[in-house]
Order: C-alpha cells, then sequence, then structure tokens
C-alpha cells in the first residue's frame, strides 16, 4: 500500500484533522525528550477505541509499525517511531470515564494528564499517587506504559501498584479486557504483567486506577549538608532508623545551585548536597517522624534542616525539584539523564564512581535523584552538536550504569528501556531471561507490528527464534 | 505421546538426579496426591538447572508435573487428568542475599515463611505475609498462589512486594525477571505474571522481596455490629478516616467458633462434625489492628471510641491474628466437607456480596462463616454443610452457582476447597473478566507441552 493512501484511509477512520503527514509537523514527534531521534511517516489521534481498532488493523495489513504515545515524556525513546510508522497520539482520548467513590477507582482514557486526574478528585479527598516529575504533562496511559514511578514511590510504590484493570486492543484489533475495580481476578494477572510493556504487548484504551485517600497531615524537610558524602550517608541512616518518608530526594551541590539561579526555591548557594524530605500520614505519627528524622540529620552531620510552615513553604521547596531539568536546560545545550538503580546502602560509593566517570570523560554531571529508593538521575552534560561528545555521553552513561548493575541495581528505574537502553538488557538478563520474555512478547505482538524494536535487544534475531516456539501466536486458531 | 509406566519413570529421575532424591513409596506418594491421584515419583531436586533437566524430560516424555512447595494449598485447583511427577523445592532452601539496611531480601523458593520470619526478625523486619501454616507454606507455594494473611490491608499482596523472581519454564528454560532493587523497570514483569498463576506456568525456584519495618507497637480494636451493613458502615467511617490500620478484618457471627482454639493436627472423619452454636446475638466484628507509637495508638483509642467491644494486645492479640490467619485451615480440619471460597470483590460490594452469599449458603443447606480483608475486598467463605451424612455433590454445585449468579462485574469467587466429587461437577475458577485467549497463549508460551498442573488451573 502507499503511504499516501494510508494516509486518506487513517483520515477516513479518525477525521481530516486528525493526522498529521507534514514534515513540519512530523518533526514534533521525533523525540520524547531523551536523546534519540526517529521522524514517524505519520500521527493519528483516535477519539476512542473502536478508531485505535480500526488504526491498528489498518497498520496490520499494510505491514506499518504503530507505536503509542501520550504526551512524550518518557526520555528512554519508548514513544518514538524507531522504525518509521504510525504515532497513535491519545491527545483526544483525555477523559475521566468513572470516578467510583465506593471503590476508590477511576477509570479514565489512557490520554488523560497525571496531574489533571489528582484535581479531579481531590475534592474528595483523593488522589492518584504515582507521580512522576513530568506530572503536569504526562499521561496516565504513559504511566501505564513505561510503569512510571516518582518521588512518591518511595512510600506508595509505582504505576503498576495502582492499576486494577485495562482495557487492550490487541495487535489483531480484538479488544479484550484484563483485572477490572477488583482487588484481583481469578487467572494470571495480565494488568500487572501489561503494566511497563512499553506498548509491545497491546494498547491501552481504558484504565482503571486506585484512587489513594490523601494523608492527614505532611511534614517537608530539608536538610542541607556541606559535603555529598554526609548527605549520601544520611539516606541510609534514616532508613536504618525505621523511618519511611513518603519522598526522598537529593540535589547534589552542582545541581541545587543551577535549580536555585532558575527558580529562587531558596535552596542555600554555598552547600554541597540538600536532602528533602517528606512524611505523610496521620498527624501524631507525621510529628514523630519528623523530630526523629531531624535528629537523625543532624546526627549525620546536616548543617541545618529547614521544615515548611505552610503550604506555600512546602510548595516552593518542590519548586526546585521538579522543575531541576528544565532549569538545566537553560545552562547546558543539552544533558543526558541517566535512570540507573542501585541498592540505597551504596549510594556513598557510586556517587563517588559517577564522579570519577565525569573526571575520565570531561563532563560535569549532576546528581539530582530519588535517594530513598535508590533512583540515581545523573545528568551528564555535553553539545549534541559535536559527535565525540556525544560518543563519550553514551559511553560515559554506559560506564555507570554498568556499574549500577555490578552491584545489584539496575538500568532503569522509572524512563524504562524503549530504544535507548535494549542493547544493555543483557547487562541485566541472560539470553535465556531474553528468550521467555521474546516468547511472551510473540504471543501478544507475532508479526511486531506493535512498537517495534523496542525493550528487548534487536541483535541475535530474538523475533525469530521466538516466532520458532511453538507456543507462538496469539491466533484463536491455534487454541481451537 | 502416551505417558511412560510409573516405573520406568522413576528409575529415569533416579537415573538424573540420584536416588536419594527420588521417592517412590507408598507413604511420599500418598503425602503429595492429588485429588487422591498418587504421582509416579516424587523428585527433590537440588537447583534450577536440575529443575530445567527435569522440565525439559518430562516435556519430551509428555509426563504430567505438579510443582510442591509445602503442600499447604494442594487442595487449590480443578481435579487433574493424571500426576506422574511431584517436584519439590524442599532441597532449594539459600538466602541469597539480605542487607537489612537495603530493607531487600533475596531466598529460595523452598524457604518456608516461618525460617524468612525469624531470620527478619532478629533485624526488627518482617514480610508481611501473614498466610495460614507459615511452618510449612513456602516462598514459592505463597507466590504461586498469591497467598495472603490480614496485612494484605496495610502493605498489599505479595504482587507489591515481590521485586524478583527465577522460575523454569514448562519446557525448561531458567528465566528471572525484576531485580534486587525496589524500583526497576527493566523488562517484561515476569514476577505478575507467575505470581497467582498456580504452578501452570513455570516451577518457581527463587525471589526477591522488599522488606519493611516492623512496628515498635500494635494494639487490635475490636468492635461489634447487629448487621453486615452496620459494620460496612463502620468499616467506611474507617477507610475516609485519617487512620491506616494496619489490618482491618472482618468476622461473620459464625467465625468467632473457628477464632478459639488452635485447629486439630488430623482432621476426625467419624466424630460428629461440631457445628458453630448459634452466635446470631454476637453479631458481626470487624478487627482493626494499629501500629505505632503510645500516641498513635492513643488516636485510634480516640477515633474508635464508643464502637469498641474489646482492646488486645500482647499474647492474646497475636493469638487472635494467627488464629484468623489459620481461620481456613481451622474450618477444614473441623469439616471435612466443608467449601472454602476466596472471593475478591470491588469493596462497595463486600456486604451485598456476604448477603447474597449467606442466602445461597441457607437455600442449599449450608451454614456460612466469613472472615476477610474488608478494606480490599477479600474475602474467605467457608460453606460448612448442616448434616452430618456427606451432602450431596449437587448441594454444592447449587450453592456455587447461585451465588456466583448474584456477584457484580469484575469479581472473583474461587472455590479453594471442596470434596472431589462436587469439583467434578463445576470450574473451581469461576470466570474472569481478564481474557481467557489472552491466559492461554500465555500458557502456550511457557509450558508449550502442557506438562504443569495439566487440568488444575482454568487455562
Amino acid at each position: 500500500m502507499q503511504f499516501s493512501s494510508l494516509v486518506k484511509r487513517l483520515r477516513s477512520i479518525a477525521g481530516r484533522d486528525a493526522v498529521l503527514d507534514r514534515p513540519e509537523d512530523l518533526m514534533l514527534y521525533e523525540y520524547d525528550a531523551g536523546l534519540a531521534r526517529s521522524t514517524p511517516r505519520a500521527v493519528v489521534f483516535p477519539r476512542g477505541t473502536a478508531q485505535v481498532v480500526e488504526i491498528v488493523k489498518l497498520a496490520r495489513e499494510a505491514h506499518v509499525p504503530i507505536v503509542p504515545r501520550g504526551a512524550g515524556t518518557g526520555l528512554s525513546g519508548g514513544a518514538i517511531a524507531r522504525t518509521g510508522g504510525i504515532i497513535l497520539g491519545f491527545a483526544r482520548m483525555n477523559r475521566i470515564l468513572e470516578v467510583d467513590l465506593d471503590n476508590q477507582r477511576a477509570v479514565v482514557e489512557p490520554g488523560v494528564v497525571n496531574l489533571e486526574l489528582t484535581n479531579a478528585v481531590a475534592r474528595h479527598g483523593l488522589y492518584f499517587a504515582p507521580d512522576p516529575s513530568s506530572q503536569k504533562a504526562c499521561t496516565i496511559g504513559g504511566n501505564v506504559a513505561e510503569n512510571s514511578g516518582g518521588p512518591h514511590t518511595l512510600a506508595y510504590g509505582v504505576t503498576v501498584n495502582h492499576v486494577t484493570g485495562l482495557e487492550v486492543v490487541l495487535a489483531d484489533g480484538r479488544v479484550v479486557e484484563f483485572g477490572g475495580k477488583a482487588p484481583e481476578a481469578a487467572g494470571y494477572d495480565l494488568t500487572g504483567f501489561f503494566v511497563g510493556s512499553e506498548g509491545t504487548l497491546g494498547i491501552a484504551t481504558k484504565i482503571t486506577v486506585k484512587l489513594s485517600r490523601l494523608p492527614e497531615a505532611v511534614a517537608t524537610l530539608l536538610a542541607i549538608f556541606n559535603t555529598i558524602e554526609d548527605a549520601a550517608n544520611t539516606v541510609v541512616a534514616i532508613t536504618a532508623a525505621g523511618i519511611t518518608p513518603a519522598a526522598l530526594e537529593m540535589l547534589d551541590g552542582w545541581t541545587l545551585r543551577t535549580v536555585e539561579e532558575a527558580t529562587h526555591a531558596g535552596y542555600p548557594m554555598d552547600s554541597g548536597a540538600v536532602l528533602l524530605i517528606e512524611i505523610e500520614g496521620l498527624r501524631e505519627e507525621v510529628e514523630e517522624q519528623a523530630e526523629a528524622t531531624r535528629a537523625v540529620c543532624l546526627a549525620e552531620r546536616a548543617r541545618e534542616v529547614r521544615r515548611a510552615r505552610d503550604e506555600r513553604e512546602r510548595q516552593l521547596l518542590w519548586v526546585g525539584r521538579k522543575n531541576a531539568f528544565g532549569a538545566i536546560g537553560r545552562i547546558s545545550p543539552s544533558y543526558y539523564v541517566q535512570d540507573g538503580v542501585i541498592p540505597r546502602t551504596r549510594i556513598p560509593a557510586t556517587l563517588e564512581f559517577i564522579a570519577a566517570v565525569g573526571r575520565k570523560y570531561g563532563f560535569t554531571i549532576g546528581n539530582i535523584f530519588h535517594a530513598g529508593d535508590g533512583n540515581l538521575h545523573p545528568l551528564i552534560l555535553f553539545d549534541p552538536r559535536d559527535a565525540a561528545q556525544t560518543r563519550r555521553a553514551h559511553d560515559a552513561s554506559r560506564e555507570i550504569l554498568e556499574y549500577c548493575v555490578s552491584i545489584g541495581g539496575s538500568i532503569t528505574g522509572e524512563h524504562g528501556v524503549g530504544m535507548e537502553k535494549d542493547e544493555l538488557m543483557p547487562l541485566v538478563f541472560s539470553p535465556s531471561d531474553l528468550d521467555v520474555m521474546a516468547r511472551l512478547r510473540h504471543a501478544f505482538n507475532p508479526e511486531s507490528v506493535l512498537n517495534p524494536g523496542k525493550v528487548l535487544p534487536l541483535r541475535g534475531c530474538r523475533e525469530t527464534d521466538a516466532s520458532r516456539h511453538p507456543g507462538a501466536g496469539l491466533g484463536l486458531e491455534a487454541s481451537a | 505421546m502416551s505417558a511412560s509406566p510409573a516405573a520406568t519413570i522413576g528409575r529415569e529421575l533416579a537415573a538424573l538426579f540420584g536416588a536419594e532424591h527420588v521417592r517412590e513409596d507408598s507413604q511420599s506418594l500418598a503425602a503429595c496426591a492429588i485429588e487422591g491421584l498418587l504421582p509416579a515419583a516424587v523428585v527433590s531436586p537440588g537447583s534450577p538447572e536440575e529443575i530445567a533437566a527435569l522440565l525439559r524430560l518430562a516435556s519430551e516424555r509428555a509426563w504430567t508435573v505438579v510443582p510442591a512447595g509445602g503442600g499447604t494449598q494442594q487442595s487449590v485447583g480443578g481435579v487433574p487428568e493424571r500426576v506422574e511427577v511431584v517436584v519439590r523445592t524442599d532441597r532449594l532452601r539459600a538466602v541469597h542475599h539480605y542487607d537489612p539496611g537495603d530493607l531487600t531480601l533475596g531466598v529460595d523458593a523452598g524457604l518456608t515463611l516461618a525460617a524468612v520470619d525469624r531470620m527478619l526478625a532478629g533485624h526488627g523486619q518482617i514480610l508481611p505475609l501473614d498466610v495460614a501454616r507459615p511452618e510449612a507454606a513456602t516462598i514459592g507455594g505463597v507466590l504461586a498462589t498469591a497467598a495472603h494473611g490480614p496485612m494484605r490491608h496495610a502493605y498489599g499482596g505479595v504482587r507489591d512486594f515481590c521485586i524478583g523472581i527465577t522460575f523454569v519454564t514448562g519446557d525448561g528454560a531458567i528465566a528471572h525477571g525484576g531485580g534486587r532493587v525496589v524500583k526497576n523497570v527493566a523488562g517484561y514483569d515476569l514476577m505478575k505474571l507467575l505470581i497467582g498463576s498456580h504452578g501452570s506456568l513455570g516451577v518457581i525456584t527463587g525471589a526477591n522481596f522488599r522488606v519493611f519495618t516492623r512496628p515498635a507497637a500494635t494494639c487490635t480494636f475490636e468492635c461489634s455490629f447487629a448487621s453486615v451493613e452496620e459494620a460496612k458502615r463502620f468499616r467506611d467511617r474507617v477507610l475516609s478516616s485519617p487512620l491506616t490500620p494496619r489490618c482491618l478484618e472482618l468476622l461473620s457471627p459464625y467465625a468467632g467458633d473457628y477464632l478459639q482454639a488452635p485447629p486439630p493436627a488430623e482432621p476426625s472423619p467419624e466424630e460428629t462434625e461440631m457445628l458453630p452454636v448459634d452466635r446470631g446475638s454476637e453479631g458481626w466484628r470487624i478487627l482493626v489492628r494499629a501500629a505505632g507509637s503510645e500516641a498513635v495508638l492513643a488516636r485510634y483509642r480516640r477515633e474508635l471510641k464508643g464502637g469498641t467491644t474489646r482492646e488486645l494486645a500482647g499474647e492474646e492479640e497475636t493469638r487472635l491474628w494467627s488464629a484468623v490467619s489459620e481461620f481456613s485451615e481451622t474450618v477444614m480440619a473441623r469439616h471435612r466437607n466443608a467449601m472454602m471460597v476466596a472471593l475478591s470483590v470491588p469493596v462497595a460490594s463486600v456486604a451485598s456480596t456476604l448477603e447474597a452469599a449467606e442466602r445461597a449458603a441457607l437455600d442449599n443447606n449450608f451454614l456460612l462463616a466469613s472472615v476477610g480483608r474488608v478494606g480490599v475486598g477479600s474475602m474467605l467463605l467457608a460453606f460448612i454443610p448442616l448434616l452430618v451424612d456427606p451432602p450431596s455433590a449437587m448441594q454444592y454445585v447449587a450453592a456455587v452457582s447461585a451465588f456466583r449468579g448474584s456477584l457484580p462485574r469484575d469479581a472473583s469467587a474461587i472455590v479453594a476447597r471442596c470434596p472431589r466429587e462436587a469439583k467434578l461437577h463445576f470450574s473451581v475458577w469461576g470466570s474472569s473478566p481478564t481474557d481467557l485467549e489472552c491466559m492461554r497463549a500465555v500458557k502456550r508460551a511457557l509450558d508449550p507441552a502442557s506438562i504443569l498442573n495439566r487440568g488444575r488451573f482454568m487455562v
């Protein structure tokens, strides 16, 4: 099929104004705030499940890849069309279909913006707990695809802990349901398995989420340290004291100065590192734990521990954290944000390692991360117009991730594998592990129409191996 | 391909794993029987690699394989067509890593929950899996059956804190998913797939967990109600309050009888099965377990004022919660013909569902006793036959279909235990909102020869 006639058919499915195919429009969809770029052939914005079904069937018939995309904030290339093809944008499927207060559930379309869901239920004392730093922009569908986290995952878990049901369009256009509003369903937990599959198993068109009750009290502390080592040791000391903060974030000295210049959040310019600590729960509990946390910080040589006195001060402390990436964008042509994870007791040693990598490659590397759960975000500052620098940035980041894995960590904590780290998967998984994952993908996505070239490494013809597997395919004929 | 004769199976396995790890004596076989079906051999491999070799061989020979941990949940599932090999994890008992500072733990599947508990207790930490028979129940078995106890209310189910898994697929591939860190999204979430798959996708050989800090102190408030409706209103009040109890458990009027004494070690087939006396006057109860400092406990006391009939702490409290965890065991020990249903229902439908269950029970000559996580929507219902004579299979079928017919959308009611004769007449799994074709595709992908627990799971 000619691509132009495919575009014509897409328009007949979704409407004239719901399809983009001019080069200047497509450019906007060639990246997702990460480094990788790839231009799609067309972008289509369906209005409902029925249109998604039509589009998937069309793409399958024409052997054109189809890539679902929320707000494009994923940072790992998950939502870009690596091998070309059609991007399925969910901007028009953004309705909150149901808020079920009695069951503390909401049913939403994938294009609903994360923070909008929280805003919509806040007056009932509820909220949607997963809060990626991009929560003002990112969509629930994207959160589901990437199993996104955020500062509060330390206490409340990642997206998968808050999704109980899905409506999914499969690669063959069939619409199926996984789970629902009940805590669990008989049979395999395909809801849990689907979350984090990065658009390679199917396309979620309705999502049932848990809503959480807003805590009675919140204490937000800013602990200021002269050295990054003291801050790193404090992270370990806090959990060792039996305190589980709702969030425990760290910014190193370089990062906090850069952030402070841009946001005026009130971070001290001369400190070595700060910890942003949030404690939530019952009033009595919060008071006790806030005091205990302050004591631990001071014992671990914090220079000062500030506590937000009201919501305005609290928001101000968070402004710095949540806008940090933007602030750094002001001073560097580009930066490469990494997403490695380590056991939290290894934070001090890992920060030393990262500093050494920075010196070795001649890069400034900032650190701003979810210290409580060991999810690092080293920011490697470089100029992407310089090919040699770009290569070195990749090498430096690979060295950091290899170190993370070598001490029992992982290559991604919340941004996903996407197309940025598929070749790093063998660092974490054996060929046999990857083969089993490939079999499962093949069961759902046998022709690789859905988001090809993501999650699993392309090398080694794994997709071919999987298609020869006796259990291959989702086809009805095989089970008849 | 037809299955090999029993004697050959034992010989082949002994050649692979050493005769000392293969049992064929009638006592061992009887101990591992599934619904009265004796396996040809019981084998205890020493490593995932040995399990892989076993499953490759079994796939070739078309032997049906049943994975087994402590055997505490082998009564769950349909009646298998046949059973050739039971593969036990009793030799897989290593602790791979435990760093209290990281709050993570990695263990082999054959380790018992009690052993894990003892290790964690030394560091003031817990794995919140307060399931029945912790001295026998294994990590692998709990994962395979997604078992949970009252702490499910605050900590979530095992799906929420299992962060890594190793298993062997039906065709003998060793696979691991997840890892050792709390936050990790590399690769497909194989933990979710294996948890609750009831041994139909692979043999779980090990897992990693996030562990939690043991609270400084706990106490339990018991609150009584005249009706389930009244109990529900109280539950809603607690759920919409700032309180975050550790457990929130509903007990039906007849449940109390099964929370008194520890269950007898052996069921007593001949003796009269003592039915609970009428405790209608005692009504429904909700147990609220609070954890934290004295100030926090005092806050609970204030908030629950008026509703509380009893406050328990220390030994007495520990005993009560362990009895709640053992509810199903106690019922089965006293009534060999009882039927246990594991119910998962949207939380707003708990009361109406229990009323429907009560009607279905009475209409079919059963007494209903239930306990469960009323704030989550996970209940255990015991249908206890009123007659001393063995009730007819049709009585179970009628009760189950009447009850299932009244369930709201998305709910599941799995018949976890009931007499074999009844099992032959209905699906113990019931219906599921989750697409069956997709489940079958997953099963084919991981167990292509369909040797694992054949006939016992829903696909």
